[in-house]
């Protein structure tokens, strides 16, 4: 609760204790503040200027020394110029009282996850007034229980997995929800080397894949993929879920044939020479969901101020990495050690769309990977017919209602108004996977179209 | 006359076997032992001598029959008897003061460890073991080690001292200087002891009265001989004393064979009052003697 | 003579490691091969891929620079994923320590009572085997999904598996302890908590010592294995995200860096063994 003091003064510790030092705490302190509403406005103010601050410099000791070497001023001067504080105090101001600012937050180490990611390093989160921790996590299975364990407030997932815990499938049901798509596009199918000839998919016949998770948008769109072009995904080939990380080692051991994978890992089997990329997603469906930020019901609604601070910092953070002139600079920042660890480059072909393709070409896809926040019903809709078209799903369900309950498309709406992106009018549409119309009205008469299916 | 300090009165040994067959190792014994007196236990392996010295502590239960110690039947271990290990059994991790003060400190807890300490180096002392205090067990010869055994039992000033062969273990040497060193310490102390052996000279040389054993399973008391030799007494003038020849033919003599064949002859005998004999005895001496309360018989 | 003996052995090990290092280095030598793609496309992939190569093994050149390379800042903190090797190991010790040392409370005082009691011996035998060969792995998901919380569940790994040996070797220590030291106690009526500190602890803690020494070094293997899954921190945490990273050079650090660590804590309990062994 140091976000009432004056983050200028060198004196203050922005760890804990009273911000004026006439209480023991400051809750007391907050109590004698109430009904000062004058100082009230004063004092968002101030929680803004701490949390813009307490990001930039982390460590008490570090902000000391700047601020006693700089001058308050200054330093406030300084920071101004290069960081909208006005523009977030005043965002600040038009939301309650947040009811937590320390908050943890999952997230897998891909260019999915960049949102999510991104804040924390330029400062969405703290515009915000949130003091976010963006944790890394070493699986899709792991990132759940964490999550469902209550030990990260919220995490990016793929976006299947909020309607399987909700529904219940592969875990036990717990009330999920889905405010935010991250990404949409962006993943890829990769082949290994030696497969380099073998461009049509016809000829996969025995190929061992890998894709990350068994819910997964890699999963049934590598599927779909293989389904059209009429090998049997679960005869013809092998499928198999295997952490990202571990891909691109597995196909140099020639474990496997090739993945349907998020980024970097593709452009990292290009950059290691071991692969090539054979498919981009966006080929396959255009503007499909990927991954997706996610939060119990539970986070939802109870602490609510903290929920849309949280949502709208990635809104933010979403509508900023759509514009392809950012993505250089996100690239930067997201590629260090801490957050994807992985070289500059890679990142950067990732999310510029410019990218040494692993056969020597260089190609210029500037939708390779793209940022939508809004969660789709028909996104939920479709997911759940191929969950049940592949047997992860069984008995009748009501698409409609579990898409409305875990895609919280209302309040992404709302939101996304607030940080000046256009939001959809419904929160339905149909669209085409492989050229293939789906309508979301339909899914039960979807799932019987197909040939090859598990029903 | 005076109570005496240990009275056994048709104590019996039975063990189960796993078959279920029992295993009688001795039965009906009846001895005694005065206070002030050393009296010696041999008989054959397998007769029990351990045994009976368990019993005698308290470590081990009889099947039937009764132990008196002062006139108390004994339940269970105490301090009032202090054993000597065959194998002196020290603690391996304590140092010879550490072994000592552990005995002393169990008898005295209300004791500073100050006293405790004084009250160890007065029986380390006594055994001449000054300068190996803090040595460990390990860094001794058997001949310490025992003197270390003995030291133990000492230091808690028993009523009385139980023996298990405490000298069997060490090479012939030692084993006198071991053997004159509780001479004098008896003499000094006047301590009532109780010890097993198998070795029919030391037996001569220490004991007041030898208690021989049957061979066993049923082993029996067959007699006690009464060492009628002078109680001051070196193994140097031992073998000078007229006495000691005839007791101790007499001793091997029912060790080799007359220990087997006892099971025999038991018609005649009354467990309940062994004879007392004294082989050192020529008739003459034997008939000076004044008629005494028990039978005292001179053999040839 | 004796002196020259002495140098020996340490000279042999120099020159196992330099023949070590030297097939390394000539293995890992550079494939001289020509750049096959434009200098637009290189630019874009590694150095390997750029002359249709998959990238390859480093060499210690680079292995040891990396190691020089950690050791000059073992202690940065660069963010919640990003901590210096010192902290990750610091971690994981940490870990290591407090499950082995919730493991030893348990496993000294029941297998204490265990080996006193030859019937209760017997009862928990058959659990006792059953339970010890479980990988400590299999306990994770199990223990993330009731304890719900992944730290704990890490240190609930680490005390399960450091838990057997423990538990074993006390009870089998303490039921072998020699019967004529209980007599001596016995003769000297002491009580059975004097007994049981003063005559069973130290007769059986040699025994009881080798179980803790097995178990950290159980305990220390596991630790890296529950890191790698549960993530947040730790050096198993800092394996994972550089294999993440496909980063050979530090992984083969941290390989290092655990060996070491291992190393010292087994001397450490090799040392605190040696201190409470008696010669017989």
């Amino acid at each position: 609760m140091s976000s009432f003091k004056d983050p200028f003064d060198a004196r203050t510790s922005l760890t804990r204790g009273c911000s004026c030092g006439r209480h023991t705490d400051e809750a007391a302190h907050q109590a004698d503040l109430a009904g000062q509403t004058a100082d009230s406005e004063m004092l968002g103010n101030r929680v803004v200027e701490a949390a813009v601050v307490r990001a930039l410099f982390p460590h008490d000791a570090t902000r000391r020394r700047f601020l006693n070497a700089v001058g308050a001023s200054t330093a406030l001067a300084a920071i101004s110029t290069f960081f909208p504080l006005g523009a977030a105090k005043e965002a600040f101001a038009q939301s309650g009282r947040l009811e937590k600012t320390s908050l943890k937050v999952g997230f897998i180490p891909i260019t999915c996850a960049t949102p999510i990611i991104m804040s924390q390093p330029m400062g969405f989160y703290a515009r915000q007034g949130l003091n976010v921790d963006v944790v890394k996590t070493a699986g899709w299975a792991v990132i759940r229980d964490k999550t469902i364990n209550k030990e990260y407030d919220a995490a990016h997932m793929l976006s299947p997995m909020p309607l399987a815990i909700s529904l219940g499938v592969g875990s036990s049901p717990i009330p999920y929800t889905m405010p935010a798509v991250e990404n949409i596009n962006g993943q890829a199918i990769t082949l290994a080397i030696k497969h380099k000839d073998k461009r049509d998919p016809k000829s996969w016949k025995g190929f061992k894949f890998a894709v990350p998770f068994d819910y997964s948008m890699h999963n049934y769109l590598l599927r779909y993929f293989l389904a059209e072009h009429g090998l049997d995904p679960d005869r013809d080939v092998q499928i198999r879920s295997v952490p990202p990380p571990e891909m691109v080692a597995n196909l140099r051991a020639d474990n496997i044939d090739g993945f349907l994978a998020p980024d970097p890992v593709n452009q990292r089997a290009v950059y290691d020479g071991v692969g090539y990329i054979h498919t981009l997603t966006k080929d396959i469906w255009a503007g499909h969901p990927c991954c997706a930020f996610a939060a119990s019901r539970e986070f939802v609604t109870k602490l609510p101020n903290t929920y849309r601070a949280l949502l709208k910092a990635i809104m933010e953070a979403t509508a900023f990495a759509s514009k392809p002139e950012n993505r250089k600079q996100i690239a930067e920042a997201i590629a260090p050690a801490n957050y994807l660890n992985q070289p500059v480059t890679v990142v950067e072909q990732v999310l510029t769309g410019t990218f040494a393709d692993g056969l020597g070409n260089i190609r210029k896809e500037p939708n390779r990977i793209d940022f939508d926040p809004f969660p789709w019903h028909s996104f939920a809709i479709w997911i759940m017919t191929q969950m049940k078209r592949w047997g992860q799903l069984k008995g009748n369900v009501d698409y409609a209602k579990v898409a409305r309950e875990v895609f919280l498309a209302t309040d992404a709406m709302k939101l996304m108004k607030e940080v000046g992106m256009k939001p959809p009018a419904t929160t339905t549409k149909k669209f085409s996977v492989m050229g293939k119309e789906f309508d979301p009205a339909k899914p039960e008469d979807y799932i019987a179209s197909f040939a090859i299916k598990r029903t | 006359m005076n109570e005496p300090l240990i009275r056994v009165e048709g104590i019996s040994k039975k063990f189960t076997g796993r078959d279920g067959a029992v295993t009688t190792v001795f039965e009906d014994l009846h001895f005694s032992v005065d206070p002030g007196e050393f009296v010696c236990l041999i008989g054959h392996s397998g007769c029990g001598k351990t045994t009976i010295l368990n019993v005698l502590s308290g470590l081990e239960q009889s099947s039937s029959g009764y132990v008196f110690v002062g006139g108390r039947e004994v339940s269970g271990p105490s301090l009032d008897r202090a054993v000597i290990f065959q194998s002196h059994a020290l603690m391996p991790w304590l140092t010879v003061m550490g072994n000592i003060a552990f005995a002393v400190s169990s008898r005295w807890p209300e004791w500073s460890r100050e006293k405790v300490r004084e009250h160890s180096q007065k029986y380390i002392d006594l055994v001449n073991l000054t300068g190996s205090e803090k040595k460990r067990p390990a860094e001794l010869s058997g001949g310490m080690k025992q003197r270390v055994g003995i030291a133990r039992a000492l230091s808690i000033q028993p009523k009385m001292l139980l023996m298990d062969e405490p000298f069997s273990a060490l090479d012939a040497l030692t084993r006198g200087v071991l053997q004159e060193e509780v001479l004098r310490i008896c003499a000094e102390t006047r301590q009532t002891v109780f010890m097993i052996t198998h070795d029919v000279d030391e037996a001569i040389l220490l004991a007041d009265k030898i208690i021989l054993m049957t061979n066993g399973p049923y082993a029996k008391v067959a007699e006690i001989v009464v060492n009628t030799m002078p109680r001051s007494r070196t193994r140097h003038d031992l073998h000078k004393h007229p006495h000691y020849y005839r007791i101790r033919n007499h001793l091997i003599d029912f060790l080799v064979d007359r220990s087997k064949a006892f099971a025999g002859d038991s018609a005649s005998h009354d467990p309940r009052h062994p004879p007392l004999v004294a082989p050192g005895l020529d008739p003459a001496e034997a008939a000076a003697l004044p008629a005494a309360g028990k039978p005292l018989v001179a053999v040839k | 003579m004796n002196r020259l003996m002495s140098w020996r052995a340490p000279v042999l090990s120099l020159a196992f490691f330099l023949l070590l290092v030297g097939v390394w280095h000539a293995l890992t030598l550079p494939k001289s091969a020509q750049q096959t793609v434009d200098s637009e496309y290189a630019a874009l992939v590694g150095a390997a891929a750029a002359t249709g190569q998959k990238s390859a093994f480093p060499a210690p050149a680079e292995v040891g620079a990396k190691i020089v390379e950690h050791l000059k800042e073992p202690f940065y903190d660069r963010g919640p994923n990003d901590k210096g090797i010192g902290i990750q190991l610091g971690y994981s010790v940490a870990r290591v320590l407090l499950g082995y040392l919730l493991a030893a409370l348990v496993a000294i005082p029941v297998g204490f009572l265990i080996g006193m009691s030859p019937t209760v011996y017997r009862a928990l035998d058959p659990y006792i085997q059953v339970l010890k060969p479980i990988s400590p792995l299999a306990w994770m998901p199990l223990a993330l999904f009731t304890l719900k919380d992944s730290s704990v569940s890490a240190i609930f790994v680490i005390f399960i598996c450091s838990l057997w040996p423990m538990l074993i070797n006390t009870a089998f220590g303490v039921a072998s302890v020699r019967r004529e030291w209980l007599n001596v106690a016995r003769t000297l009526e002491v009580g059975s908590v004097r007994t049981a500190f003063r005559v069973i602890l130290p007769a059986a803690a040699p025994t009881i010592m080798t179980g803790m020494r097995i178990s950290i070094g159980i305990a220390w293997l596991v630790i890296v294995a529950a890191e790698m899954l549960v993530g947040g921190t730790g050096i198993g945490y800092f394996v994972w995200n550089e294999w993440n990273n496909l980063s050979i050079t530090n992984i083969l650090t941290a390989i290092l860096a655990i060996g070491v660590v291992g190393m010292l804590l087994d001397l450490m309990l090799a040392r605190l063994t040696r201190l409470v062994t008696f010669p017989e």
